[in-house]
């Protein structure tokens, strides 16, 4: 019984659809979170009578075939790459970016990720790193007892520093651009690396060349809507559910041929 | 005398393949693009095969034979996913892309970027535009679909000025039951079906279009399939009944 199979593959996406949905919903809060779809494609399918083959020598063509399908797979979980909206939240190292990019983040064995989280801190040295402790890019550090750390929206980091009355400027936080912003590869801790699929890394300067400007103070959400999701939810346990029947139908036909033995 | 059983075993042959089909629209529920299919029966008059015991005797025993299956083309529901990306077709239109195989149409308006820039489907395959290929520049933003297919970017340094990427082909058939399922929600046009160009579908930029498979249906479909297969058991019971009752009481040698 082909059917047997078939509402398996059938279950086994629906599991993977709510397992994606899952991670949306427990991301709500979290910050510079992009959510996630599970996307599906059918299987191979068996043509059983092709369409289009010759039923006669006067040319006389089959318009209808028997095209039998084997199930559905999972093709990927695409990254829905919409604008967050912003909440301020008052804190002087808080970005968020208004538009494309991301952060530019160096990772403890040197490496580079990237991020939509802008909740950054200051650490013993006076840098500006992620909630981690990881470096932002370039790296700019605050003068000790310094006052108004500004930052624009174009990522000038300025501070009026001890003893001073204007204020000066400390370095530029630089962002980064993606061509497929969707192919980038989530490690976990809001970062990204790229992948041959997101292409290299542009790093550019905010509020230029098409680049978000940055928001001090301002914090992205996350873009998951819980009204998409819990209706995506439904629609995910639902078709579980049915295909769930088409394996209990399956068995009872075969119930069916066994119980002619007797 | 056995034209029941053989009968009986056609429906359920049948029936089974009926159960396959149902089997994978419920899989392909959540599908992007996807369209149902449906079986289509005939009879099949075996003109060797005669029954001689109605009135009037010696009549032609039909047997049940698959003879297609259909696909239901309307549309599905329209969902929005605010994904620039994403395009959902308003219409019978399809979006031309190139495969390993050649071109192939498909109604799976998920799209992406590949790392070279080009506009693909999720499997990976190139999205052809009136021109071949759409590609991309590395610094593009701000991308837009228009409703008749035409992509725009707003190129670096721009800050207003709409750069024209490629149009994607969406194109339609004159007899679209001719298309043949591909597997990756792709479609081949097999060798006397040409695509025409479709001006009167538009696109739906920021949406994707759901699979038309409806649940109701195919749950009251596979309780028909099971109770038939179940009720033709049944008929295949009785008749071998029938033949052990006449084995049984006819061959009892009367002493």
């Amino acid at each position: 019984m082909r059917a047997l199979n078939t509402a398996a593959t059938g279950m086994m996406a629906q599991e993977l659809n709510v397992q994606v949905i899952a991670n949306n919903i427990a991301n709500m809060r979290t910050t510079g979170y992009k959510r996630q779809r599970a996307e599906f494609q059918d299987m191979l399918y068996e043509h059983v009578r092709r369409i289009g083959v010759q039923t006669s020598t006067q040319g006389n063509i089959l318009p209808v075939g028997v095209d039998l399908g084997s199930g559905v797979k999972t093709v990927g979980t695409p990254r829905i790459i919409t604008q967050g909206t912003l909440t301020q939240t008052g804190g002087p190292l808080d970005l968020a970016i208004q538009g494309d990019g991301y952060f530019k983040i160096q990772r403890p064995d040197g490496t580079f990720a990237y991020t939509r989280d802008g909740s950054f801190q200051m650490d013993a040295q006076g840098r500006i790193v992620t909630a981690q402790g990881n470096l932002v890019m370039p790296g700019v550090t605050i003068p000790p007892n310094s006052s108004a750390l500004t930052i624009n929206s174009q990522g000038q980091v300025s501070v009026i520093p001890q003893g001073s009355t204007t204020p000066t400027t400390l370095g530029q936080l630089t962002i980064t651009s993606f061509l497929n912003e969707a192919g980038l590869l989530p490690v976990g801790d809001n970062l990204f690396t790229e992948t041959p699929a997101s292409g290299p890394p542009q790093d550019g300067l905010a509020a230029t060349n098409g680049l978000g400007s940055l928001q001090q103070g301002n914090l992205e959400n996350s873009n998951v809507e819980p009204v998409t999701e819990i209706s995506d939810l439904i629609s995910a346990q639902r078709a579980y559910e049915m295909n769930s029947k088409v394996i209990s139908a399956a068995d009872q036909m075969l119930q069916t041929v066994t119980g002619l033995f007797r | 005398m056995e034209n029941s059983l053989l009968v009986g075993l056609s429906r359920q042959m049948v029936l089974e393949r009926q159960l396959d089909v149902v089997a994978n629209n419920v899989a392909n529920m959540n599908t992007t693009g996807f369209k149902a299919d449906n079986a289509m029966f005939e009879e099949y008059l075996m003109p060797v095969a005669r029954e001689n015991r109605f009135q009037p005797a010696d009549r032609v025993v039909d047997f049940v034979n698959d003879r297609g299956t259909w696909r239901d083309t309307r549309a599905g529901a329209i969902q929005h996913t605010g994904n620039p990306l994403d395009v959902a077709i308003n219409g019978d239109g399809y979006i031309t892309v190139q495969t390993a195989n050649g071109p192939r149409y498909t109604r799976n308006g998920s799209l992406q970027i590949n790392a070279q820039g080009q506009l693909v489907t999720t499997d990976g395959s190139l999205v052809l535009g009136d021109s071949g290929p759409i590609v991309f520049q590395t610094t593009d933003h701000n991308i837009a679909i228009t409703p008749d297919g035409r992509i725009t970017v707003v190129e670096a340094g721009a800050t207003n000025t709409e750069s024209v990427r490629g149009q994607i082909r969406i194109v339609t058939f004159a007899s679209p039951q001719l298309l043949q399922k591909e597997g990756n929600n792709n479609y081949s046009a097999p060798a006397g079906v040409a695509p025409v160009p479709d001006t009167s579908s538009t696109l739906i930029q920021g949406s994707i279009e759901k699979s038309n498979v409806n649940g109701v249906v195919e749950v009251s479909r596979l309780i028909e399939i099971s109770r038939a297969y179940a009720q033709i058991a049944q008929m295949l019971q009785n008749e071998s009944d029938l033949h052990k009752n006449a084995i049984s009481q006819l061959a009892t040698v009367p002493s």
